[in-house]
């Protein structure tokens, strides 16, 4: 038997044999030394000082890879020196590492929902896979696909070549798609814990935390105050632009994993908090923003006044608000795009939008107004309500202030500014502001709230000062948002109420990821349009509520997901470098500078290589010539600018290499990718 | 009479070839000897004549030119000097060699480098020969150990201990290796040895080389050193022809062939691991130690790795003993040590003083102080990898120790004085560009935090230093020393951290004031005329490149400082002063 040694890591006795290095005899006892330039079988190398420990008595840092376990030595690999050291090495690496470990729209998608991902695999027609990407995070996909603002889109990086590529439609074509072939696609399931979380609110944030939660193996019940589930998608949206079918359909399928889900259950009326907190293990509260804001206008009181959800919600009910002939919308956002446009189809003949800045300030979608345009609604930009005039008590006209654009504010938004003693008179039958929306605190008394009255949560983990207490959605914080916002805050306190169930506690710390800057050249393609939502005539489709967008056919759908430019690296989820960035907190952005050069190559045989991403640990080279016998890599220039050449697309290159992958397998960030 | 020319690169580059040149002819058919020696080590005062008669000194010509070959020609055939007295150098000037103690230079200058018998003459090859025919390879290792021999490329590490543990390594092959790969901008020690003295380097690796047992020896030296190449293969071949190299060296069944290996440039292949790998025939990278050369050198094999001045003092310790050697020097520094002396001094050339003198001693005394009644500011010590030494230190004595406390190192000797005009931040900044460039691109600390640091370094010269910035500086100073894979990593922030220790408010005007102390950084001069010495003589309206100065005649001018280009032409032309940098 070979000599064997003793010595200590982190205090712990380890044995190995003599002439083992201490990373191997760490790993061999169980104790991970991050790596990043290290192969087994290759010689030590020592390029990316991930692996430095400090030894008892040495004023240098050792490098674990190459340094032989001595007799008797006190290794310490997690040392605060240790750990600055890695620290400011991953620093380094990142201020030098050019790409995208994310693409910008799951960035931007509030839920970061992988749209990369299922754009591929839409492209690819695997619609089930599409769709259980997207449930990750969004169970509601085709119902979200409709009607979401769609923050992803806004990112698109597409958008620099021609377009930005329909991500909304594309989610809501794949789920559309499964859920007409019958086949239900849904997270796996875990074993039941005994577990048992109360949800008030069965809309978007209720209903996701509901699933996940479900998935986890909680027994969930959803308690709402409405007939039925869906929150503001159902009472809230118009049916031409979300039938209530489809919502159904995903409904169903949630509860299909055994969800209860209780209607006409009332906070502080029909159950309190209390009681909510005996029965259940945990309570979510997401019961959202259902009061329309005020627009602190003379006449509010007067019969004809309507509020915007509140107008939405009773057609959604099956009622018919008696509008007459002229009416007019208060707001520029998308709500009151949903009241014109449903004013318009419950037979009014004159529809205005009242909105005191003009159209390039207006926050609803640009094909919402134009839609709403293209149905017959009237703009009145740059008027606010004066006073709603009122006869015998009902809604006669209204006066309206006639505005101007003032200087922009700190965001850069030019505020309107009353024109002295200028007013307009509009004759009306009805009125609807659509001015903002407000939460009920009624059954929440026993919980703070901010200074807007919403229900205060720790931004992170969505805890209520009460214990087992969480609360999510438009009911808490900033307020009401759009609902892939309140979807994202559900995710993320369902999975500290399942953290919370099982007695842990999750720490947080802002993900750590790079982010490649943008060049012209990047957008240099050959340019393919955006796909063309196929849609009712608006002559047609004003006269009734039935859904005015089509649907992509096939063709299109795959490829308008073909367009997207991939920007996420293949590897993230697997990129050494990121997740020692991310564990060590590395600060990406602090020690920025110069790039080394890098540019997409072309690919060898089946390799492409990205040289921005490259953090020259030399396994590529290595490999490729002490085990691939090749020794086609090699390395170039000197110092930063060093880089591995040959170029990829050298025909020599590619006469002499055998397709072995090698060098792409073990490239530990995403700078060669296997295609 | 024997005429001799000081003939190293630095002379040569001085016009010395140009003299001789014209010299020659002059001297056709008369028994005047025209003969050349290496680097005499006064660059200040290149072109060297020295004028020999019976082996002896009679007059140094200093700063000659080819059209004073006339009358040196005339006064030598006519034995008659004194018409060369204007030419002669001075008593102050002779001072420089004077207070010198010259071991490893003490045939520079002094014997025809290409000539195998002037090096005989001056009992050259004789430590072999007592090497060979009565000490055993463990009687040199302790007489080197007796010497207290000390790396003299900058490590300081004991000689003996090096050649004991490659000696004692496992293994028949063994090698023996020269780094002559002199990089520090400013340093040519070995350089000056190499041309002027090859033998001694030859004579001192043989005898390297029988303490190991090593067969095979190899000299890495620079490629930009092209006459000390030439100058080496001749002494290669001729020690060879004489049988000092080769097959049973003097007759002894001790035998070692030599080979010169030109390196492309790279400074980190001064590095030992990384000089390795060029060797044999990688790209220049820096190796992990362990294992250390003396274990697995070139090709695996056991090598010891000595700089060239190193060798040179080798073949005089055996000679005259290692006490001898040992006697001169400090406590833990022993003998002597070279140095290049640049900068702003008024004496610049090769210095070679016994270990334990002051820094004073070799700027002032030596070296006369500073040129152009400047002020010193600074001297910096070791190149890239060292550090400055204000003035407040310069009774600071050269030994390792003492130094290595200032913050700076002893170095391979590279010594660049720098007065009051001189840039504290800019100069670690020309540095720390030196250390980027010259980064093998290996290890992260290295190649991205030189880089990071030398970015940071810009924009602080250039007035665009943020609060914060010294802090990070430091910060990535500690991490680059503690992270880096090789000397050249570990040392390179010396000088960025000696600079902010004893000229931190340097640094704060330039990111607090956006101002330069110094009135270096151009970004943060600004040029203006003091209109009580302006006497409006027009001339630097004229000279202004680019038309920023207006005034009329007699009156004083003004600039305008939007458009000036801040190129200093115009305080170059005043006669008056009156052109101020603020």
């Amino acid at each position: 038997m070979a000599d064997m040694i003793r010595f200590h890591i982190n205090g712990k006795e380890i044995a190995c044999e003599k002439g083992a290095s201490i990373l191997d005899a760490a790993k061999a006892n169980g104790i991970e030394i991050p790596n990043l330039c290290y192969l087994k079988d290759l010689s030590p190398y020592g390029a990316c000082g991930m692996c430095l420990v400090e030894a008892a008595g040495s004023p240098k840092l050792l490098r674990a890879c190459s340094a032989k376990a001595a007799e008797g030595m006190e290794i310490f690999t997690d040392s605060g020196r240790v750990m600055k050291a890695r620290k400011i090495a991953l620093e380094l690496l990142m201020s030098d590492h050019s790409g995208d470990c994310i693409g910008p729209c799951k960035l931007n998608c509030p839920a970061h929902t992988d749209c990369q991902k299922y754009l591929a695999q839409i492209a690819e027609k695997d619609y089930e896979g599409a769709v259980a990407t997207i449930k990750d995070k969004v169970p509601l996909p085709a119902s979200i696909g409709r009607v979401c603002p769609h923050p992803c889109e806004t990112a698109c990086r597409r958008q620099h070549v021609e377009e930005p590529i329909s991500i909304a439609f594309l989610k809501a074509y794949a789920a559309d798609r499964v859920l007409a072939s019958g086949n239900h696609v849904l997270g796996e399931k875990a074993a039941p814990t005994g577990k048992t979380v109360g949800v008030v609110g069965g809309g978007p944030a209720g209903l996701t935390a509901a699933y996940q939660l479900a998935l986890k193996g909680h027994a969930v019940t959803v308690y709402d105050k409405m007939p039925q589930m869906g929150g503001m998608l159902r009472y809230g949206i118009p049916e031409y632009r979300l039938p209530k079918a489809v919502l159904d359909q995903e409904i169903a399928e949630i509860a299909s994993l055994g969800v209860e889900l209780v209607n006409g259950c009332a906070m502080g009326k029909d159950i309190t908090l209390a009681e909510l907190r005996e029965k259940h293990d945990a309570v979510l509260i997401a019961n959202g923003a259902w009061k329309s804001a005020s627009i602190r206008c003379p006449g509010e009181e007067l019969e004809g006044v309507f509020g915007g959800i509140d107008f939405l919600r009773e057609i959604a009910l099956g009622g018919k608000p008696a509008i007459g002939k002229k009416t007019a919308v208060v707001g520029g956002g998308n709500t009151a795009m949903d009241a014109c446009r449903s004013a318009v189809r419950l037979g009014a003949e004159e529809v205005s939008i009242i909105y005191r800045r003009t159209r390039a300030e207006m926050p609803a979608e640009d094909v919402e107004i134009k839609e709403a345009e293209e149905e017959g609604v009237v703009f009145r930009f740059l008027t606010n309500p004066a006073e709603i005039i009122g006869e015998d008590g009902k809604v006669k006209a209204v006066k309206l202030q006639v505005m101007r654009l003032g200087e922009p504010d700190e965001r850069g938004r030019r505020s309107p500014v009353p024109v002295e003693g200028e007013f307009l008179t509009l004759e009306l039958d009805s009125i609807i502001i659509a001015a903002g929306q407000k939460n009920d605190p009624a059954g929440f008394e026993d919980l703070p709230v901010t200074k807007w009255g919403t229900i205060l949560a720790d931004e992170h983990t969505y805890a209520t000062a009460l214990p087992g207490v969480f609360a999510a959605g438009d009911a808490t914080n900033k307020g009401a948002s759009i609902a892939i916002a309140a979807i994202a805050e559900a995710n993320e306190a369902a999975k500290h109420i399942d953290a919370y169930l099982a007695g842990i506690e999750l720490p947080y710390h802002e993900p750590v990821y790079s982010e490649k800057e943008l060049s012209p050249e990047m957008f240099d393609r050959e340019k393919a349009p955006r796909a063309v939502m196929p849609q009712r005539a608006p002559e047609e489709r004003n006269k009734d509520f039935k859904e005015i967008n089509l649907g992509f056919t096939e063709e299109q759908a795959t490829a308008e997901a073909g367009r997207c430019l991939s920007c996420g690296c293949h590897d993230y989820g697997h990129c050494k470098l990121i997740q020692y960035a991310d564990d060590y907190c590395a600060d990406c952005k602090r020690l920025k500078g110069d790039h080394h050069p890098g540019f997409q190559e072309t690919r060898l045989v089946s390799i492409e290589r990205d040289q921005g991403k490259c953090i020259l640990c030399g396994l590529c080279v290595r490999v490729c010539e002490d085990q691939a016998k090749k020794g086609i890599l090699g390395l170039v220039g000197r110092g930063f600018n060093t880089v591995v050449k040959p170029e990829f697309n050298d025909a020599a290159v590619i006469g002499a290499c055998i397709d072995c992958k090698l060098c792409a397998e073990n490239c530990p960030t995403g700078a060669l990718k296997i295609l | 009479m024997k005429i001799v020319i000081g003939e190293g690169s630095c002379g040569i580059a001085a016009g010395a070839q140009k003299v001789y040149d014209a010299l020659a002819p002059l001297l056709n058919g008369t028994d005047i000897n025209l003969g050349i020696t290496g680097c005499i080590g006064m660059c200040f005062l290149e072109p060297i004549v020295d004028l020999y008669d019976k082996g002896l000194l009679l007059k140094r010509l200093v700063k000659v030119t080819p059209e004073q070959a006339g009358v040196i020609a005339e006064a030598v055939k006519a034995n008659d000097l004194t018409a060369l007295k204007a030419l002669e150098i001075t008593d102050e000037d002779k001072g420089f060699l004077d207070k010198q103690t010259r071991i490893a230079l003490r045939h520079c200058g002094v014997i025809d480098p290409e000539d195998l018998d002037d090096y005989l003459a001056a009992d050259g090859y004789k430590a072999l020969e007592k090497v060979l025919t009565a000490m055993t390879p463990e009687d040199v290792i302790e007489e080197i150990k007796t010497s207290g021999l000390a790396g003299r490329g900058g490590a300081g590490f004991p000689t003996w201990f090096k050649w004991n543990a490659a000696r004692n390594a496992a293994g028949d092959e063994k090698y023996l290796i020269c780094n002559a790969d002199e990089g520090d901008p400013g340093a040519f020690m070995d350089r000056a040895v190499i041309e002027s003295d090859p033998h001694q380097l030859i004579e001192g690796m043989l005898i390297a080389a029988y303490a190991i047992g090593a067969k095979e020896a190899f000299v890495y030296v620079r490629a930009e050193y092209p006459l000390a190449i030439v100058r080496l293969e001749k002494a290669i071949k001729d020690a060879t022809a004489k049988g000092y190299l080769g097959n049973n060296i003097l007759g002894t069944d001790f035998s070692c062939r030599l080979r010169i290996k030109a390196g492309a440039g790279a400074f980190v292949c001064g590095e030992e691991t990384a000089l390795i790998e060029s060797l044999e025939g990688s790209r220049g990278m820096p190796r992990l130690k362990p294992p250390f050369p003396a274990e697995k050198g070139y090709e695996n094999k056991p090598s010891n790795i000595n700089n060239v001045e190193t060798f040179a003092n080798v073949s005089w310790i055996i000679l005259n003993g290692g006490q001898a050697f040992a006697a001169m020097g400090t406590e833990t520094s022993k003998g002597t040590k070279v140095f290049a002396l640049t900068g702003k001094i008024k004496r610049g050339g090769l210095v070679e003083i016994p270990m334990g003198l002051t820094l004073r001693d070799v700027i002032f005394d030596i070296g006369g102080g500073i040129r152009g009644g400047k002020r010193f500011k600074a001297v910096q010590l070791g190149g890239p990898s060292g550090g400055c030494i204000p003035e407040a230190l310069l009774d600071t004595v050269i030994d390792y120790k003492a130094l290595s406390a200032t913050g700076a190192i002893m170095g391979s000797g590279g010594m660049v004085v720098m007065d009051e005009t001189t840039c504290m931040v800019n100069m670690a900044r020309f540095f720390l560009d030196f250390t980027t460039k010259e980064s093998c691109g290996k290890c992260v600390h290295c190649r991205i935090g030189t880089k990071r640091m030398f970015e940071i370094l810009t924009r602080i010269t250039e007035g665009e230093g943020r609060p914060g910035d010294i802090e990070l500086l430091e910060e990535l100073c500690e991490a680059i020393r503690s992270g880096a894979l090789c000397g050249l990593g570990q040392t390179a922030p010396n000088p960025v951290l000696t600079t902010i220790k004893y000229f931190r408010d340097e640094y704060e005007a330039h990111i607090n004031e956006k101002r330069c102390p110094a009135g270096e950084c151009a970004a943060l001069r600004t040029y203006v005329i003091n209109k009580d010495a302006c006497k409006g003589c027009t001339l630097c309206a004229k000279k202004c490149p680019v038309s920023a100065i207006s005034g009329e005649v007699k009156q004083p001018h003004a600039i305008d400082a939007a458009k000036c280009i801040k190129c200093g032409q115009c305080k170059t032309v005043c006669r008056f002063g009156a052109v101020e940098v603020r």
